[in-house]
């Protein structure tokens, strides 16, 4: 009896432990839009990128999947005899896709140190916008370098523009590529930017402007009926994905006119809410050699650029045979902000040894014939440099310090988890200590257990 | 301080793993050589927890509190080594007070699953120090494929939690009222 009373035992202790590897994990992360956390289902991408250049210029290919593609960004909906702005969720996807999918890149020559280790990492500064506990309201708090604060950590702290341009002219900017499926696709168009003491445009006008008159309190253009054959479009055929390439659903010189207040508007029209534009200055430099379109399940974007853009102070000027390095990040699924899957840093070479070969080639226009070179992306969650520099929230800060690039030490796979563990880091925290104090007690407790129920037979 | 719980740490997974070899062996034979084995398991599992306790205030200098318990795999590898050690002490006290009796009849069934238990928290214990220095191992990937990434926090929802507590309870509960029963 005693015998058995100990097997059941064993058994009961035994499957205490199977369960609680079975819960593992489980009851804690969830979805908290008021502290600006959403996780996403899916914490990998892969992004597929080729580059090749010439005399002049240097072109990027990217493909990435998506299984619906977003092609509006904000609209305004006639409604009642108003005009509401919708837009996509800033947490998480949008439900009405109504947030545009994206591409973007950084470029490095080696003037950002750090970048070649640490990547988009070193961008990621004091309580970025989205982030938990991010100040509300104001001007958006954008990605910055660590070098433009005289406390990195410290969104407030920004040195003097005197010292600014010191670093400015010292090259100390990552050069920032950007494709959008709806404020720069549609005509055929990049967008040129860098991440300095904020990010930001380069000098001169990027390819959207806000159609909206304040004054007015309507739109400033709607579509052009003889060109388009229509005025608007139909907020439900919006949202359930029913416009394509083949539609004209965006607003520039050539589709558009201005606005008519008394044509009779019906519930329900809607009219996109960015006027597409041709970019000006240091901003125009990124370019499309023609409008992207996704197909069969991926977006297929190229990119190009003057190699010497002559703009020494908002770009990288790439040089053959020269090395540099990129980081990349994709937005799909509708979700913008801090939604979006991000790359390490990888290296570029222009016809040299790097992870991204770039080809040189002859004749019009690239031939891509090289292979597709595979980017592991994945989503970052909350990370920010000051606690991967600081060595009493990161094991690794002292790694850091040395000069370790994180590649080294974690894949992207467990930078993703890592990045979700940090959104419930607090929660997380409290709900181990108490695994960890109560699993102590199972143990003396079965230990107790044999203690009394194993028999002691004299021989 | 790593270099010395990397060092130390060798100590507490030799002794107990042999202890465990020498379960395995007089579970599965009653040769001499085996019986007199098993007088030596008592005293290799007590100097394992003793190495073993060297070793885990070591680990815990490594870096401060604050932040080993920031990283999924640090809290992981805490949590690990807590169970391994105070398994095996708890072992180590059961061995020494049941001494040959862990092998009467049936009942070295019992001791060699809860011996298996301990072994493979070890192992696990072990695998997850090399991924923290950055080594990971088959065994890391391997636990992923049973359902424990262990780049995620091991830890429980607040119910399992209460089941714990509850599990404990019974446990001494079940021991109190089954050795009233003779043997």
């Amino acid at each position: 009896m005693r015998r058995t009373y100990l097997a059941v035992s064993v058994a009961i202790f035994a499957s205490l432990l199977v369960a609680a590897w079975v819960t593992n994990d489980t009851g804690v992360k969830v979805n908290d839009p008021e502290n600006n956390i959403f996780i996403p289902e899916e914490l990998t991408t892969t992004l597929q990128v080729k580059a090749s250049y010439d005399e002049e210029n240097i072109y990027f290919r990217y493909r990435w999947p998506v299984d619906r593609p977003s092609i509006f960004h904000d609209v305004l909906v006639y409604r009642d005899g108003v005009w509401e702005r919708e837009k996509g969720e800033e947490i998480g996807p949008s439900e009405n896709f109504l947030n545009e999918d994206r591409v973007a890149m950084m470029i490095d020559d080696g003037s950002v140190p750090l970048f070649s280790r640490y990547g988009g990492y070193i961008t990621i500064g004091d309580r970025l916008s989205t982030f938990t506990g991010a100040p509300e309201g104001g001007e958006e708090r954008t990605k910055y370098l660590p070098e433009t604060r005289s406390d990195p950590n410290n969104f407030d702290t920004v040195v003097p523009q005197s010292e600014l341009d010191t670093l400015r002219e010292a090259g100390y900017f990552i050069d920032l590529w950007q494709w959008r499926s709806s404020r720069s696709n549609p005509i055929g168009l990049g967008d040129d930017g860098l991440v300095a003491e904020e990010r930001s445009g380069d000098q001169g006008t990027g390819p959207y402007y806000t159609n909206w008159d304040n004054e007015l309190d309507q739109p400033r253009f709607m579509f052009d009926p003889q060109v388009t054959g229509q005025n608007s479009l139909n907020f439900d055929d919006v949202v359930a994905g029913n416009y394509n390439f083949d539609d004209v659903y965006y607003l520039s010189d050539q589709t558009a006119i201005a606005f008519d207040p008394n044509f009779e508007w019906k519930n329900g029209d809607t009219i996109p809410r960015r006027m597409l534009r041709d970019t000006q200055g240091s901003r125009a430099d990124v370019v499309q050699p023609t409008a992207s379109r996704w197909e069969d399940g991926y977006w297929d974007v190229t990119l190009q650029r003057k190699l010497d853009t002559g703009n020494v102070l908002d770009d990288k000027i790439f040089r053959d045979k020269g090395s540099y390095d990129l980081a990349f990040s994709v937005f799909k699924n509708a979700s913008t902000m801090r939604w979006h899957y991000v790359s390490l840093p990888m290296s570029l070479g222009l016809e040299t040894d790097a992870q991204l070969v770039a080809q040189k080639f002859t004749g019009e226009n690239p031939g891509w014939e090289q292979d597709w070179t595979e980017v592991k992306m994945f989503y970052p969650g909350q990370i920010s440099w000051g606690r991967l520099t600081d060595p009493n929230l990161h094991p690794g800060a002292e790694g850091i310090a040395q000069g370790v690039p994180v590649a080294y030490r974690h894949s992207e796979e467990q930078l993703a988890l890592y990045g979700v563990e940090v959104e419930f880091a607090d929660a997380i925290y409290n709900q181990w200590l108490w695994t960890l104090f109560l699993s102590l007690l199972l143990i003396v407790a079965m230990g107790i257990n044999i203690n009394l129920l194993m028999i002691r037979r004299e021989h | 301080m790593a270099v010395y719980h990397v060092l130390v740490v060798h100590f507490p997974i030799a002794l107990w793993l042999t202890a465990y070899l020498f379960i395995a062996l007089r579970t599965f034979s009653d040769a001499e050589i085996f019986v007199r084995l098993q007088k030596s398991i008592w005293p290799l599992i007590l100097l394992g927890s003793l190495a073993g306790a060297v070793a885990y205030i070591l680990g815990l200098q490594i870096y401060p509190w604050s932040a080993i318990t920031q990283s999924p795999l640090g809290r992981n590898h805490i949590m690990l080594a807590t169970w391994t050690l105070s398994y095996w002490t708890v072992m180590g006290i059961l061995g020494f007070r049941l001494r040959r009796h862990l092998f009467d009849g049936a009942q070295k069934w019992i001791t060699f699953t809860v011996g298996s238990i301990g072994a493979l928290v070890v192992v696990i214990t072990g695998t997850l120090g090399g991924s923290l220095t950055g080594t990971p191992s088959l065994v890391t990937k391997s636990l992923s494929y049973v359902g424990w990434n262990v780049y995620t926090t091991f830890y429980v929802p607040t119910w399992m939690l209460v089941v714990f507590a509850l599990g404990a309870i019974l446990l001494v509960a079940l021991g109190y009222i089954g050795r009233k029963y003779p043997d």
